[in-house]
């Protein structure tokens, strides 16, 4: 157990009347990060043994993932009539709705796959904001560098430039639909929209609506979607195993319908794999901030067809997850307390780090606190303090206005934030890397289209905030228009099946890789899941 | 440690070791969890609605499990997302007159009218709503005040289960919200910074000008 000062004297060392100056570093950020972030040292990675990515690194449980054998074989799909339509989104979250609403302007039929209920993703707990480079003294060139600077330019610069080209577009799309954003002081006409820092960013950049942006997008698109009559959203349908034809290509996928426990087969012209993120695979031990589905079965699926992965050993911990209490952990504090003002300060009451440094140095720099002892223990947990009070006691009225979530946060916490600061600890926030992708999200693999944060390439090596909410925009929306010219193609007709499955599986042989575990994972383990026991039993569930 | 409590979840008895969630509570004793979950806790997702009655009280009150604590004695039942037939279909972009938005949210949802005032759905929201005011305003046609009551809904769709006008509120707020939104919001930097892209005056330049750094440093001081 790595010590740590109690939680009593750590509060009797908070400095409650001058902002305290900020600890001189002796190491770089470079080295800071190679120290004491979880994506460093030699436990960080192992190489893939099999697949398009043989030989490159890869998280070492992300790696018993996409190295997976498949749920399901040949003799599970006999005698099953499937449905067709022109594009199957698989993923109900900001990116699938977004790709699927685009797709329906391009005039294709839309099936959505979702594993729980459309909108029931990381896009709708996302609180902070949305990039855009809007501003006068801001430019789609700053927005450019900034998030190549901030991915430590491992990010594909085409991506980028889409990313940043796109955003005001987006914006204005978004409002299109009805999504409102925060103005800055001003009468109505001529107003212009509030903008906030992010950390690692040159301009104020990040457009919200309060602190629940994601909950504001999120409702909106469902109801666009949910109201399409175009569209077919098969809710609690998780996708199992994608479709090939003869050629390899991806024609379709298998999905599990959870009420009926029976698989389904959807045909169609294009498939688009908008599953999120990996964060409920808990890597490393941490907790997580993702919703109940992130367990990253785009990855296996779209790997298992032959789509090249990218930056799969390189993950977000967010810097400011709940570390008190013990049942809430993981929960996030959106870096909007951050931008806003407030401290992190260790149990000896020292700033130690800048608050507004990128996320990956932040979360060194408090994973550093707490290794060396100066963290503040309570309960068995471990963690720095956000100072709320500091911040709020001269501008008390933002917990009304722009930290709504966070007042409901800590009110579950069981503190006043007026008065007690959160006790705080890195939490597993996003996937970094992902399937890689051209600037219409297709994979290399023909008919497989890819969006949001299972797909690599646009982040690099760190996201920056606002950056993921604008991502799933730009590429869902690409993706679904992209997808959509591929309709009508001659896949609607060829044989189907699960080709790639047995050729998957000579593979595994030849590399020895035998008795792994399954993919895709669906569900954490705490879920109580097994696709075949869940199959053979009945009633509810 | 802390005592273990006994509580009901879908019929069925628990024994557990609080502190934690009703949702947390609800997979104790292996039960598979693929429904009525989804963001596990910051409690904006509306997935994990659910019928509780404390041991010693009659009434019977609509939560969220995630952020709900479980209790020795507690009853829990959690309701099934139900996706029915949708009676309030509009496409916002058909809305393009914004001195007819009123007239547009009541061609949708004529039974705001109808309002009972009975309050069931007060009493279904999780998050303390004032939705029976909400439907007023909205059907009044104070649109900016029925947007602002709705500000915070997380559309578990509690209201729209317990309104027996079917007036679904919540969705009749997201319309207000929505059309509002559409047809009024036109920020004047985003409208300036649209002209230039379309004008070829954003150009974006790979070879990663890093010359900001300065800039942000003094920024970051001052």
């Amino acid at each position: 157990m790595i010590s740590a000062i109690a939680f009593e004297q750590a509060m009797a060392s908070l400095v409650r009347d001058a902002d305290p100056v900020l600890r001189p570093d002796p190491l770089s950020r470079e080295e800071l990060l190679e120290a004491y972030h979880p994506d460093a040292g030699p436990e960080a990675r192992v190489s893939l043994r099999v697949g398009p990515n043989r030989g490159d690194p890869c998280h070492p449980a992300l790696a018993r993932v996409v190295e997976g054998d498949a749920l399901i074989g040949d003799v599970d799909l006999a005698a099953i009539a499937p449905m067709s339509t022109d594009v199957l989104v698989v993923g109900g979250g900001g990116a699938g709705a977004a790709a699927a609403l685009s797709a329906r302007a391009a005039g294709a039929e839309v099936v959505v796959a979702a594993k729980l209920r459309i909108g029931d993703s990381n896009t709708v707990m996302a609180e902070g904001g949305i990039q855009a480079a809007v501003g006068e003294d801001d430019s789609l060139q700053r927005h450019f560098d900034d998030t190549m600077r901030g991915g430590h330019h491992a990010a594909d610069p085409a991506l980028v430039a889409r990313l940043a080209g796109d955003g005001p577009d987006v914006v204005r799309w978004l409002i299109g639909l009805g999504v409102d954003f925060d103005l800055a002081e001003g009468a109505a006409p001529g107003a212009r929209l509030m903008r906030k820092r992010a950390g690692g960013t040159t301009a104020a950049r990040i457009l919200s609506h309060r602190d629940f942006t994601g909950l504001e997008i999120m409702r909106v698109l469902r109801e666009a979607v949910e109201l399409d009559r175009g569209v077919t959203v098969l809710n609690r349908s998780p996708a199992i195993e994608l479709l090939s034809d003869e050629y390899g290509r991806c024609a379709g996928a298998v999905l599990y319908d959870l009420e009926h426990r029976v698989f389904k087969l959807v045909r169609a012209g294009a498939v688009i794999l908008a599953t999120g993120g990996a964060g409920r695979l808990h890597l490393t031990g941490f907790a997580t901030s993702n919703h109940y589905g992130a367990t990253a079965d785009g990855l296996a699926l779209a790997y298992r067809i032959g789509a090249r992965l990218r930056e799969v050993d390189s993950f977000q911990y967010h810097p400011t997850g709940v570390a008190h209490p013990p049942h809430l952990a993981g929960g996030l504090i959106s870096e909007a307390v951050r931008s806003v003002g407030a401290r992190l300060i260790n149990g000896l009451g020292e700033r130690f780090i800048d608050e507004l440094a990128p996320r990956d140095v932040v979360t060194a720099a408090i994973l550093r606190e707490c290794a060396q002892g100066r963290g503040v223990g309570r309960d068995g947990s471990v963690g720095v303090f956000l100072d709320t009070p500091g911040l709020l006691k001269e501008r008390p009225q933002l917990l009304d206005k722009q930290l709504v979530s966070l007042k409901h946060l800590a009110h579950r916490c069981g503190v006043d934030p007026c008065v007690d600061p959160l006790l705080v600890y890195p939490t597993l926030h996003y996937q970094n890397g992902g399937v890689a992708i051209d600037g219409n999200g297709a994979t290399s693999v023909e008919g497989l289209y890819c969006a949001g944060e299972v797909a690599g390439g646009v982040h690099g090596r760190n996201r920056l905030m606002g950056n993921a909410l604008l991502d799933i925009f730009v590429f869902g929306r690409r993706a679904g228009a992209a997808a959509a010219g591929q309709a009508g193609t001659p896949l609607a007709h060829g044989r189907i099946g699960l080709g790639h499955v047995q050729r998957w599986r000579r593979e595994l042989t030849r590399a020895g890789v035998t008795g792994g575990s399954l993919s895709p994972v669906l569900y954490p383990a705490y879920g109580n899941f097994e696709l075949r026991s869940h199959m053979a039993a009945g009633g509810k569930g | 440690m802390s005592d273990r409590i006994r509580l009901s979840i879908d019929g069925r008895e628990l024994t557990v070791e609080p502190p934690l969630s009703l949702l947390q509570a609800a997979t104790a004793d292996g039960t598979p969890l693929t429904s009525n979950v989804g963001c596990m806790g910051q409690g904006v997702c509306g997935a994990c609605r659910c019928l509780v009655r404390r041991e010693g009280e009659r009434e019977v009150s609509t939560v969220l499990a995630c952020e709900t604590s479980a209790e020795n004695g507690m009853q829990v039942s959690f309701i099934d997302y139900f996706t029915p037939h949708r009676p309030h279909v509009y496409d916002i972009a058909g809305i393009t007159d914004s001195w007819r938005i009123a007239d547009a949210v009541r061609d949708v949802f004529p039974e705001a009218d109808h309002c009972r005032h009975c309050g069931g759905c007060d009493r279904a929201c999780p998050k303390g709503l004032e939705v029976q005011r909400g439907v007023a305003l909205a059907a009044a046609g104070n649109l900016a005040g029925a947007a602002d009551i709705f500000d915070q809904c997380v559309m578990c769709n509690l209201c729209t289960l317990a309104c027996p006008e079917h007036i679904w509120p919540n969705h009749l707020g997201l319309m207000v919200r929505r059309a509002v939104t559409a047809l009024g919001l036109r920020p004047s930097d985003l409208i300036a910074r649209l002209a230039e892209i379309e004008r070829g005056q954003q150009p974006i330049d790979f070879s990663g000008r890093d010359d900001h750094d300065a800039a942000a440093g003094a920024a970051r001081k001052g």
